[in-house]
């Protein structure tokens, strides 16, 4: 009886399995900032946008692509940094219950990450392909590309390095070696981010008209197809959490 | 810290609604949008328009106004731009806050592209409709198949009144009048409404159950058969028999319900007609070019005969829609754009009147702000380095002619 | 650690702990797939995808399929062979047509103003859906390849029908014959997108008369074949567990 209690009291006193909190404020985080850029572009895009040597264009969007650019660097470097300093050295003696936990962790960070592929790759590159038809394209940094290049595809690959740095230095299951889905799932979408010399060399050298089928953008395509590595990186949480669960599911 | 937490949970929410909201009611106006950023040898030595004309600078929303003119497709055109073999005459607005309600070359409708003679004069016309409140820039533009948008000279329009007054009514060839701008919506979201429903349905059907840790279990310990039911297979059956059928009745009642229909349009207009300017009698040679950076103005030494039987004087240099004008010859009364007209801009070494058979060489200097504003100074950074232009004279019965001049420019930084 | 030791404090809590990754991961592979495919079929068929005045008779019907097969085949393969859920192509395809209402409402229409009615998206539910049913009966790639690759190229003109036909109505304009579909792509104007750069009714084909919808969706349909296939492959490769040596990191 009194074994009982304590093991309840215990249980109360422990981390819940999966944090809800940072789970929800993971998503506001996105969906709020998003929210913000997106009324940004609705203000600013159209009263300073649209003429890149007008001087509010320095203003309102090159002066925002400075900022991003340093607080991304600042952000990579800080989370990887982090998540690498305070590593777990001794990672394979974790109980099953706390590798359980890290589970549930990883997830808080796949979530996010998977959540930071959409508004990147989904909602702001299509968004790109409707702003090209207000504007003659008249610079490489036009505000949908300040926003979809150089914001929201650095964003994504903050979390998903950041996962993937979890995972390495916190999860036994990640202990073999790389592997090689996750390298893919994060690099992959990674490459989308260099491939935007090619397109920007390529806008200025041959055309200047907005074909998004146009082969010079199949750069983005091959890299975009990475993302389906995230369905290896989802075999192996599912066969470790398996593990941990069989025998109380059996 | 549960209140701080539940907190930060509400001000989230509340600023996401803001931000929300806030980005449906942002106030439209607008900067210019791009037309500077083009090579100015490309702005020069493509498409000249001239004889501008927008009939309206302020027009309420369902009102329309019209850009007419001219323009001339220049016979040296670069070799980096393709021929204008492919064009389209469109509209340089941010977007459709116009429509555009019709487009002509020599009166010809088109609403598709056309080929274009090098060397030829073309006269044209835009019909736009208000649609969007706000101030405009709105810019002629020729976009060329390998070229690129050409785009020309713009002015700002203002729109007034609300775009939820805005209405497009167009009359079929089957005789409904129908409202273009809303026209099918309420059938779009229907039908995506309906298939969405179908694939949700699918999809609720697996994921109501257990999916990954336990399907996995089953499917490597050999078990997979058992994941799939007969009740399952006949609900995949209902699925897959009722998608085709829902494909197919709808296909019916469609097709009874719009016997005439049509495939889209597409295919090239050639032969366009072509205007006729008054052939010229003068000609002119260009001895030599600078453009004095510091002074921002362009000299052009150029030798002129005047080969007809009145006597001439030049009163106009036109170049990327930049008019440099000499006010004792030439005044503009089309209101054209106050940054692209230099009113005193032009100054001739001697402008006294160019009797018939004389032949004169004279200084001639094209300033203005505009050669920095429009960018066009950058001419000298182009890796070609020809400059091109329209020069309009006048004769005595207040009769213009046009004469092209296409000759290389060295720059003077000093 | 101790192999004696569980995770999981009951049974009940072991449920509730798969249930809740469950709903983790639907997350995460929907908004990642999303994310890919909508950047692979706007890149390889976007343009017929944003304006009516590309979905033609042709090329439309003969891209749209091809293109858009891809992802579908290839999360199939994961969540077939690996958990036997027969939703793989539905997913996929209710997440790219999500995205990309999503982005024309917000968007296309919210932000550039482009009327909702010239810029939906095209349907691909029907032969996601066909699909999915044909590799849940068959248990079979190939089976899947060759009935429900060709079924979804058959599909999708059909599918894509009740929509498109009221904007194939004709309008006499201004002395000229056009559709409605033609006329939306004159009125809203494009800057970045001249009517020269629409790729609908090219070449020969168009000269059939009224057959060219089904001899293209038939293309299509023996194409998507074998993309099937291929993607088909794709997917058991990116559904792989494998690592690779860290050392010579």
């Amino acid at each position: 009886m009194a074994a009982t209690t304590e093991s309840v009291k215990a249980d109360a006193a422990e981390a819940p399995l999966l944090n809800k909190r940072n789970l929800t404020l993971g998503i506001l985080l996105y969906l709020v900032f998003y929210s913000f850029i997106r009324w940004y572009e609705g203000v600013y895009g159209w009263s300073a946008g649209l003429d890149s040597f007008a001087p509010e264009f320095e203003t309102y969007w090159m002066n925002m692509l400075y900022i991003e650019i340093v607080v991304e660097v600042i952000l990579f470097a800080g989370i990887n940094g982090f998540l690498w300093k305070t590593r777990d050295r001794k990672v394979m003696s974790i109980t099953p219950r706390e590798e359980l936990r890290r589970h549930f962790h990883h997830w808080v960070w796949l979530v996010c990450y998977g959540w930071a592929i959409y508004w990147g790759a989904s909602y702001f590159t299509e968004q790109d392909g409707t702003w090209h038809q207000t504007i003659v394209r008249d610079t490489d940094f036009t505000p949908s590309h300040i926003i979809e290049f150089y914001l929201s595809y650095p964003i994504y690959i903050i979390t998903g390095t950041a996962s993937f740095m979890y995972a390495k230095t916190r999860l036994p299951t990640y202990q073999e070696g790389l592997h090689l889905m996750y390298l893919i799932a994060v690099i992959g979408p990674f490459m989308i981010l260099p491939n935007v010399g090619l397109n920007e060399w390529g806008h200025t050298f041959w055309f200047m008209e907005e074909l998004f089928v146009a082969p010079l953008h199949y750069g983005f395509v091959f890299f975009g197809w990475a993302a389906l590595a995230i369905m290896g990186v989802v075999n192996t949480e599912v066969m470790a959490i398996t593990k941990l669960l069989k025998k109380d599911l059996a | 810290m549960k209140i701080i937490k539940d907190k930060v949970a509400k001000l989230s929410f509340v600023a996401l609604l803001i931000t929300m909201t806030a980005a449906m009611f942002y106030a439209p106006t607008a900067s210019a949008h791009g037309e500077k950023s083009q090579a100015a040898f490309m702005r020069m030595r493509t498409i000249h328009w001239f004889d501008l004309n927008w009939s309206k600078e302020e027009v309420p929303v369902n009102d329309t106004m019209t850009i007419s003119g001219k323009f001339l497709v220049f016979k040296g055109w670069p070799e980096t731009v393709d021929k204008p073999e492919v064009s389209f005459l469109n509209i340089g607005i941010p977007g459709p806050v116009f429509i555009r309600a019709g487009s002509w070359i020599g009166g010809q409708l088109v609403p598709r592209s056309v080929s274009l003679e090098l060397g030829e004069v073309y006269e044209f016309k835009v019909l736009l409709k208000a649609r969007r409140p706000g101030d405009w820039h709105v810019h002629s533009m020729m976009n060329v198949q390998g070229g690129g948008p050409i785009i020309g000279p713009g002015k700002w329009t203002t729109i007034t009144g609300s775009m939820g007054d805005f209405v497009n009514p167009v009359t079929t060839l089957t005789g409904q009048t129908i409202d273009l701008e809303t026209y099918n919506l309420e059938n779009t979201y229907f039908w995506h409404a309906v298939w969405f429903a179908v694939a949700f349905a699918w999809l609720l059907f697996w994921i109501k159950r257990p999916m990954f840790v336990p399907r996995h279990i089953a499917v490597s310990t050999g078990k997979a058969s058992t994941l799939i039911s007969a009740g399952d297979k006949k609900i995949g059956m209902v699925f897959a028999v009722g998608t085709m059928v829902i494909v197919a009745a709808s296909m019916g009642t469609t097709n009874s319900k719009y016997p005439v229909t049509t495939p889209l349009q597409a295919g090239l207009l050639r032969g366009m007609k072509t205007y006729q300017m008054p052939e010229a009698t003068v000609s002119v040679k260009i001895d030599d070019a600078t453009y004095r950076v510091p002074g921002r103005a362009m000299q052009m030494t150029m030798t002129v005969t005047n080969n007809g039987d009145t006597s001439v004087r030049l009163g106009e240099f036109n170049t990327a829609g930049v008019r440099f004008l000499d006010p004792e010859v030439h005044e503009d009364e089309t209101a054209y754009p106050d940054d692209l007209l230099a009113e005193e801009g032009l100054t001739v070494s001697d402008n006294s009147p160019l009797a018939p058979g004389e032949t004169r060489t004279i200084e001639v200097t094209a300033s203005d702000a505009a050669w920095e504003v429009y960018r066009l100074a950058d001419l000298i950074y182009d890796p070609d380095s020809r400059f091109a232009g329209l020069l309009f004279f006048w004769d005595e019965n207040g009769s213009r002619q046009l004469v092209t001049v296409d000759a290389p420019l060295i720059p003077s930084f000093i | 650690m101790s192999a004696s030791q569980s995770a999981v404090r009951s049974r009940a809590e072991a449920v509730q702990v798969s249930r809740t990754f469950d709903w983790m991961i639907l997350f995460t592979l929907f908004t990642a797939v999303l994310g890919g495919y909508h950047i692979h079929y706007m890149l390889t068929g976007g343009d017929w995808d944003f304006w009516t005045d590309w979905k033609d008779r042709r090329l439309w019907v003969t891209v749209a399929p091809i293109v858009s097969i891809t992802f579908p085949a290839a999360v199939q393969a994961c969540l077939w062979w690996r958990y036997r859920l027969p939703i793989g192509a539905t997913l996929s395809v209710v997440a790219l047509m999500l995205g990309e209402w999503i982005n024309r409402y917000m968007n296309f229409w919210g932000w550039t103003y482009f009327p909702v009615n010239f810029v939906f998206p095209s349907n691909l539910i029907p032969g996601a859906i066909v699909l999915d049913v044909i590799l849940m009966l068959g248990n079979s790639m190939t089976l899947t390849a060759v009935v429900g690759g060709l079924a979804y190229g058959l599909l999708f003109y059909p599918g894509n029908w009740p929509v498109i036909a009221p904007l194939h109505v004709p309008v006499e304009y201004n002395g000229m014959m056009m559709t409605l579909a033609d006329l939306q792509g004159y009125h809203y104007v494009r800057t970045g997108t001249p009517e020269y750069i629409r790729m609908v009714e090219k070449g020969t084909l168009r000269t059939f008369g009224k057959d060219v919808a089904p001899v293209s969706a038939f293309f299509s349909g023996f194409v998507s074949i074998i993309i099937y296939f291929l993607w088909h492959f794709f997917g058991k490769w990116f559904a792989k567990t494998d690592f690779i040596s860290d050392e010579a990191s």
